[in-house]
C-alpha cells in the first residue's frame, strides 16, 4: 500500500547530507600531507605506537584545535559581516608562528573554500573566498566551514565536533601510514578522543577574546622545528 | 594593502588603582634619543638613561622598589618610540611573582613605534612562585619600517617542598600590529596543575623547565638571515630545545630548557647578532645599575 499523503514521514536535517560530505576525511583539501608537529615527534621516537598517538592526539585536540581552529570556526560563524570574517581570519594567521602550520592553514583554507562554495553555496562563503582570491584574507579551513556551517544552519556544537572529528581522524589517517599503526589500533584512538572532542566542544563555547590562539611550547617548538627535519613525509 | 582592522586595545579599568604605572617616550634630541616626556606613579619607576655604546641608543633600566608582584596587582606600562629613536628596555632585576591567592597579578603594556623607530625590550626573567597566577599583556604597534626585539624568559620559582611548578598559571600575550594589520598574536598558557594537557607531556615542556623566547619584527628579516642566526644559536643553546620559524615580517625563536643560561646565553647572542648586523653596535653588556 502506498502511503496515505497525511502520513508523517522523518526527515535528516537538510543540512546532514552536506555537513557529512565536508567532514569527510577523503575531502582533497590536503589533509594527508600535514602532521602539525606530529612528524617532529616522530622521528624523535616520542611518538611510536597507538599509546603514544593517543596520547600526542588528545593534547594537539585541546590546545590547537580548540584555542585556535575552534575558536575561529565559533567566531566566523558568528560573524556578523564580511569584516568579521576578515578579522578572524586574520587572527588564526597570526595566531600560528610555525611558517609551516601558517602555510597549511593558507593551503587547505584554499581548498576548502573551492570545496565548500559547491556543496553549500552561498554569499557569506563567496565573499570571502573572493577575500582570500583578492589576498586580503589568507584562508583557513576552519574559517571556510564556520561561513559554510553558519550558512547551512548547523547548531553550532554539531559543526565543531564534526570539524574536530574531521581533523583527529585525518592525523589518524597520517599517523596509521607514518608511525605505522594498523587500522584498528587507529579506530581504537579515533573512539578515544570522543571525550576530548566533546570537552573541546563545550570549552570552545566559553572561551574569551583573551584565549584566542593560545598554543603551548612544547608543540610550537616541534612545529617550528620540522622546517628543518631531514626526512619528511609531510609538509608541516 | 587592506587588512583586517586592528583589535582594539583593552579599555582601561580606571575605577582600579593600580600598583603601578610607567610611560615614556622616546625621541631624537640633537643626536641622541632621549625621554621625551615620562611619568610613574606607584611600585614602577625608571632609572635616569645611559648609553651602552657610542650610538644615539637609550637604555632605560625599569625598577620595580616594590621587589615584586603580588596577588591583585596591576600594572600598566605605557611607551612610545618617535621617528628615528632608538631604545633598550630592560629592567634591574628579575620580575617576581608571588602567590595571588584567588586573583592574579597582572601587566599590561602597551607600545608604539613610530617610522624608523626601533625598540629592544631584553627583560631579566621572571619568576613565578608557588599559587602565582600571572598575566602579561603587550599590545604593539608598529609602523612598517620600525624594528622591534624583544626577548622574554620564564622560570618556575622553587616551593618550600622543593618542587617546582608551584606555580598556577603564567599567560603571556603579545599582540603585534604592523601599519594598523594584525601580524603576530602570540599567546602562551602555562597551568602547571589544571592545563589542558600534562605540563610534562610533549606539548607542553617534556622535563624541562624554562621557557624563552625572542621575536624580532623588522623588514631585513628573511629566511636567509634566519639561517644564519639558527646556525649561530643552535650550539649555544646547549641541552635546550629550539625551534626557529619566519614570521610574517619577522622571526620567532622558542626555546626550552632546564635552566636560564643556556636561554640568555642563545637570546643575547641573537641580539647581539642584529645589533651588529643592523647597526653596526658592539655587544651587548647590560650592567645593572
Amino acid at each position: 500500500m502506498p502511503n496515505t499523503p497525511t502520513e508523517r514521514v522523518n526527515e535528516p536535517p537538510s543540512y546532514l547530507l552536506p555537513l557529512l560530505q565536508l567532514s569527510d576525511s577523503a575531502l582533497p583539501t590536503g589533509g594527508f600531507s600535514h602532521s602539525f608537529g606530529m612528524e617532529t615527534f616522530l622521528e624523535r621516537g616520542l611518538i611510536d605506537g597507538e599509546v603514544s598517538f593517543a596520547s600526542w592526539l588528545s593534547q594537539f585536540v585541546s590546545i590547537q584545535l580548540t584555542y585556535s581552529d575552534g575558536f575561529a570556526l565559533r567566531l566566523a560563524y558568528e560573524a556578523s559581516s564580511v569584516d568579521d570574517i576578515a578579522r578572524v581570519d586574520r587572527m588564526i594567521a597570526a595566531a600560528a608562528l610555525p611558517r609551516e602550520v601558517r602555510e597549511a592553514g593558507t593551503k587547505m583554507g584554499a581548498r576548502m573554500l573551492a570545496i565548500a562554495g559547491t556543496v553549500a553555496p552561498g554569499a557569506r562563503l563567496a565573499g570571502y573566498a573572493a577575500d582570500v582570491g583578492s589576498g586580503r584574507c589568507a584562508g583557513h579551513p576552519a574559517v571556510a566551514f564556520g561561513v559554510a556551517g553558519r550558512q547551512l544552519g548547523v547548531p553550532l556544537e554539531e559543526l565543531l565536533a564534526s570539524y574536530l572529528f574531521t581533523a583527529v581522524t585525518s592525523l589518524t589517517q597520517n599517523a596509521i601510514r607514518a608511525i605505522p599503526i594498523g587500522q584498528d589500533a587507529g579506530q581504537r584512538v579515533l573512539l578515544g578522543t570522543h571525550p576530548r572532542i566533546m570537552d573541546a566542544v563545550r570549552r570552545i563555547q566559553a572561551l574569551d577574546a583573551d584565549d584566542f590562539g593560545i598554543t603551548a611550547p612544547g608543540l610550537e617548538i616541534a612545529q617550528m622545528r620540522h622546517e628543518r627535519q631531514r626526512v619528511r613525509m609531510f609538509m608541516s | 594593502m587592506t587588512g583586517a582592522p586592528a583589535p582594539e586595545l583593552a579599555v582601561r579599568r580606571a575605577a582600579v588603582e593600580l600598583a603601578g604605572t610607567l610611560a615614556l617616550t622616546v625621541g631624537v634630541r640633537g643626536d641622541r634619543c632621549i625621554a621625551t616626556s615620562q611619568y610613574h606613579q606607584g611600585a614602577l619607576r625608571i632609572l635616569r638613561p645611559h648609553y651602552l655604546d657610542d650610538t644615539s641608543q637609550v637604555c632605560y633600566v625599569v625598577v620595580n622598589p616594590g621587589g615584586g608582584y603580588v596577588g591583585g596587582d596591576e600594572y600598566e606600562i605605557d611607551i612610545t618610540v618617535e621617528t628615528g629613536a632608538r631604545l633598550l628596555l630592560t629592567t634591574q632585576s628579575a620580575t617576581k611573582v608571588y602567590r595571588t591567592p584567588e586573583t592574579r597579578a597582572e601587566q599590561r603594556t602597551h607600545i608604539r613605534l613610530g617610522p624608523n623607530a626601533s625598540l629592544e625590550s631584553v627583560p631579566d626573567p621572571l619568576i613565578a612562585y608557588r599559587g602565582a597566577t600571572y598575566r602579561q599583556a603587550t599590545v604593539i604597534e608598529m609602523h612598517g619600517s620600525a624594528s622591534l626585539v624583544m626577548a622574554e624568559i620564564v622560570t618556575p620559582g622553587w616551593s618550600p617542598d622543593g618542587a617546582l611548578f608551584g606555580y598556577d598559571e603564567i599567560r603571556l600575550r603579545n599582540e603585534i600590529s604592523v601599519d594598523g594589520r594584525l601580524a603576530v598574536l602570540d599567546n602562551l598558557l602555562i597551568r602547571p596543575l589544571t592545563g589542558a594537557a600534562p605540563i610534562d607531556g610533549m606539548a607542553f615542556l617534556e622535563d624541562y623547565t624554562h621557557v624563552g623566547s625572542l621575536l624580532v619584527m623588522d623588514a631585513r628579516v628573511d629566511a636567509a638571515l634566519l639561517n644564519e642566526l639558527h646556525e649561530l644559536l643552535v650550539p649555544l643553546a646547549d641541552g635546550c630545545k629550539l625551534g626557529m620559524s619566519l614570521l610574517d615580517g619577522g622571526l620567532a625563536m622558542r626555546a626550552l630548557s632546564h635552566a636560564t643560561e643556556p636561554l640568555d646565553a642563545a637570546i643575547r647572542a641573537g641580539i647581539d647578532f642584529l645589533r651588529f648586523r643592523w647597526h653596526g653596535q658592539p655587544r651587548l653588556n647590560l650592567r645593572k645599575y
